[in-house]
This record gives C-alpha cells, sequence and structure tokens, in this order.
C-alpha cells in the first residue's frame, strides 16, 4: 500500500484538477449559451441574403460560375475544428469522419486540397500530409468574427473561380443540443439549394431594381453568401465545440470526485494501519517491561 | 421611412428615418427618399448616411447590400459601424480590424496556462491508475 503523505498529495492534486474541470464546465456552459444567441441573431441575416438570391435569379437571366456544378477534378475540404483540445470526443470524431470519407472517395492525396480552421485541423491535416490550401493556420476564437477567417475565404472562393478547385465541402459538427453532435459535411460551392427550405411568398411579388446592374450585384452577393454559410457553420461548430467541452468536464469533474473517494477510502485505511502498528508496538513494550 | 442595419452580430441599427444616401466605392452615390421603387444595390466599401431633420447619421458598410421595399430599408453588412462622420467611423472600424489581426496572432495565453496546469495535475494526481 502507498504511503500515508503519497496518498495525501495525489488526494490534493486530484481535488485541484476537479476545481479546475469544474471551472471549465461552468465557462464551456456560459460560452455556450451565449454562441446559441449569436446563432439566433445571425440567421435572419442568412435568410434574408438567400432571399435575395432567390428573387435575382428568378427575375433574370443571369448565370454565375459559382451556381454551375462542374466536372469534378479537385475537391476541397475545409476543416473546422477548434483550436484548444480537452473538448471530449468534438475533434476527433470530426477527424475520423473525414479519413473515412477521404478513403471511400478519394485514391491519392493529389485530388484534393485542404483548409483548416482551427489548429487541431491544421495539425491533424499536416500530421496525414494532406495538400493544404492555405499554410498559416487560423483561429477560431470564441467570438469568432469575419476578419478571422477572411483569408481562407478569399483563397477558397480565388481558387474556385480560377478553377483550380470545382468543389468545397465543410466538415464540421453540427450542433443538435448539448449531449449529441453530429459530423455533418456539406457542398458550399457550388450553391446548390440544400437544405433550404423556400418560404410561402403571401401578396404581390415585388420586382426590384438592381443598381448598377443585376450581374454585378449577383457577382457581389453570392461570394458574400458563400462566406455568410461558411461563418454559420463555424458558430454552429462553436456551439457543438462548449457543448462538446461542457459534457467531457461534467464527466471529468465527476471522475474526480470519485477517484478522491477511493483514494480517501486508501488514505484512513492506512491511517488506520499506521494507528494499530503504533498500538501494538506500546502494547508489545509495555508487556515487555511489567 | 425604416432603416435596420444587420450585421452578423445581430441587429445594429433601427431607426425612423427622413432619406438615406448609398456611397459606395464600386457603384457611386445616390440617395433614397420615400416611396423610391424596390431597389437592391451592394456595397463593397461605403457607407450609408441617414439623415433624420438635422441630424445626419453615418454607417461605413465593409461588403454589404443595401435593400429598399416598401419603404423599408434593410442594410446586411458583413461588417458594419455606426457613428457620426463617416471618417470617424471608418477610423473606428479599420482600428477594430488590425487589433483583431493584432490579437490573432497573439495567442490565447489564459487557456494555454489553464491547460498546461491541468495537464500538469493530471500527471501529479496519477488520474487513470487508481
Amino acid at each position: 500500500m502507498a504511503s500515508m503523505r503519497e496518498i495525501r498529495s495525489r488526494i490534493t492534486a486530484t481535488k485541484k484538477t476537479s476545481q479546475i474541470t469544474k471551472a471549465m464546465h461552468m465557462v464551456s456552459a456560459s460560452k455556450l449559451k451565449k454562441a446559441e444567441r449569436t446563432i439566433k441573431g445571425f440567421r435572419p441575416l442568412m435568410i434574408r441574403l438567400r432571399e435575395m438570391i432567390d428573387n435575382l435569379l428568378e427575375n433574370d437571366d443571369i448565370s454565375h460560375p459559382m451556381l454551375v456544378e462542374r466536372e469534378i477534378t479537385k475537391t476541397c475540404y475545409i476543416i473546422v475544428s477548434s483550436d484548444r483540445g480537452l473538448a471530449g470526443p468534438y475533434n476527433s470524431s470530426i477527424f475520423k469522419a473525414f479519413a473515412l470519407h477521404i478513403n471511400e472517395n478519394h485514391q491519392s492525396n493529389d485530388e484534393f486540397v485542404v483548409a483548416a480552421i482551427g489548429h487541431k485541423a491544421m495539425s491533424f491535416a499536416k500530421r496525414n500530409g494532406y495538400n493544404l490550401l492555405i499554410e498559416e493556420s487560423i483561429n477560431v476564437r470564441d467570438d469568432v468574427q469575419f476578419i478571422d477567417f477572411k483569408k481562407v475565404t478569399e483563397s477558397f472562393i480565388n481558387s474556385y473561380l480560377i478553377g483550380d478547385i470545382d468543389k468545397i465541402i465543410v466538415f464540421y459538427n453540427h450542433f443538435i443540443n448539448t449531449m449529441t453532435q453530429v459530423v455533418e459535411g456539406y457542398q458550399i460551392l457550388p450553391i446548390t439549394n440544400g437544405n433550404y427550405k423556400k418560404e410561402e411568398v403571401n401578396g404581390i411579388k415585388l420586382i426590384y431594381n438592381y443598381e448598377p446592374s443585376p450581374k454585378i450585384i449577383i457577382d457581389h452577393l453570392l461570394p458574400l453568401y458563400v462566406e455568410n454559410t461558411l461563418y454559420g457553420f463555424i458558430l454552429d461548430a462553436k456551439a457543438s465545440e462548449h457543448a462538446a467541452r461542457m459534457t467531457a468536464m461534467k464527466s471529468a469533474t465527476d471522475n474526480a470526485e470519485d477517484l478522491i473517494k477511493t483514494l480517501q477510502l486508501h488514505y484512513n485505511r492506512a491511517r488506520q494501519a499506521a494507528i494499530t502498528i503504533e498500538l501494538t508496538d506500546i502494547i508489545g513494550g509495555a508487556n515487555a517491561v511489567s | 421611412m425604416k432603416i435596420s442595419v444587420v450585421t452578423p452580430r445581430g441587429e445594429l441599427y433601427n431607426e425612423d428615418i427622413d432619406y438615406v444616401v448609398v456611397s459606395s466605392k464600386m457603384n457611386g452615390e445616390f440617395a433614397m427618399m420615400k416611396d423610391h421603387i424596390p431597389i437592391i444595390s451592394s456595397i463593397d466599401i461605403g457607407y450609408v448616411k441617414m439623415v433624420k431633420g438635422e441630424k445626419e447619421i453615418f454607417t461605413v458598410v465593409i461588403n454589404g447590400v443595401v435593400e429598399h421595399a416598401n419603404n423599408n430599408i434593410n442594410v446586411i453588412a458583413q461588417e458594419a459601424h455606426v457613428g457620426l462622420s463617416k471618417e470617424s467611423a471608418l477610423d473606428h472600424l479599420n482600428t477594430v480590424r488590425e487589433e483583431r489581426i493584432k490579437e490573432n496572432k497573439r495567442r490565447n495565453v489564459d487557456f494555454a496556462m489553464a491547460e498546461r496546469e491541468l495537464k500538469k495535475s493530471v500527471k501529479d494526481a496519477q488520474a487513470g491508475k487508481g
């Protein structure tokens, strides 16, 4: 059996760990609330933007490379992960799903490029020797903003328009509730109708004037839409991350408390054993004297 | 006439106004008065001047769309800032953006330190052995 001092130091260390994990749990819980709020605030903008694009495409005979599916020679994958670990299976599940997808759909690494959002995805892509779209890793802070990943959007939209890549798929953790997050792959370019449901238009349909011309507006609107879609995914992933971290930290705290309980038991036993030994020594000594 | 300015971080501004002037680097400048025909225009970098009586307020917009229908103006912007003059609003937006980029380069020190400490105490506690 370990000595009393050893057990005691383990108990204090475990207690400290549980304090930290408990704090992290609470921090993640509040951040999750905030993330959910951000998503709620963001949704109307997205709907509005989509309506505008639909309107434009209906009224006028416009085509845009972003709307046309072409033969796929190179695919770009955007992996949205977190910057930090300690979020349970959050990152590993996305990497596993991604690796599986690659195995199923591609023969060699030359068929696709990867854009990493978050440090974890960056190191994952480097470890596996994937071709990277941009070398620099992109931060995903908790209060994520457009400017943070402007570089990625710029570079992938450019390479798409040039024709270097023909399809862009985002891999991210979709937030369902605090306990469940699922990995989803969503194609953001070329733009498809996807899971967007068109709302019924009531009343007379408005006919818009486009200033200066529909062509210029659509050229401007579509990249904006793509960027916003990606931003929406990042927000979703962010909520998932907080939820995953929250659950992970909760179970870590519970485990630590269990461990402390057993250690306390061992400690008491060791203390009792020491007392018994002392007593037998004293009694033995007394007996020897008398 | 009503105007609402929406950014990905929520609604920035929602007020009654007399008329607006939309100015964009790419498309030039035009004004929208009451009962304007439905219109959609885009702004790469520019501003929307909102006029109510004697008061003028500027919203500097980076990458946005302006839509007008039924005397409701919707400004959807990726980044926007409301200020009393276009210079001050633009300056503010630029400094915010610059600082953000700088800040991104710096790591989140607090979190890294907490993580390191946690790792250390996990090691100390010999977690997983008991």
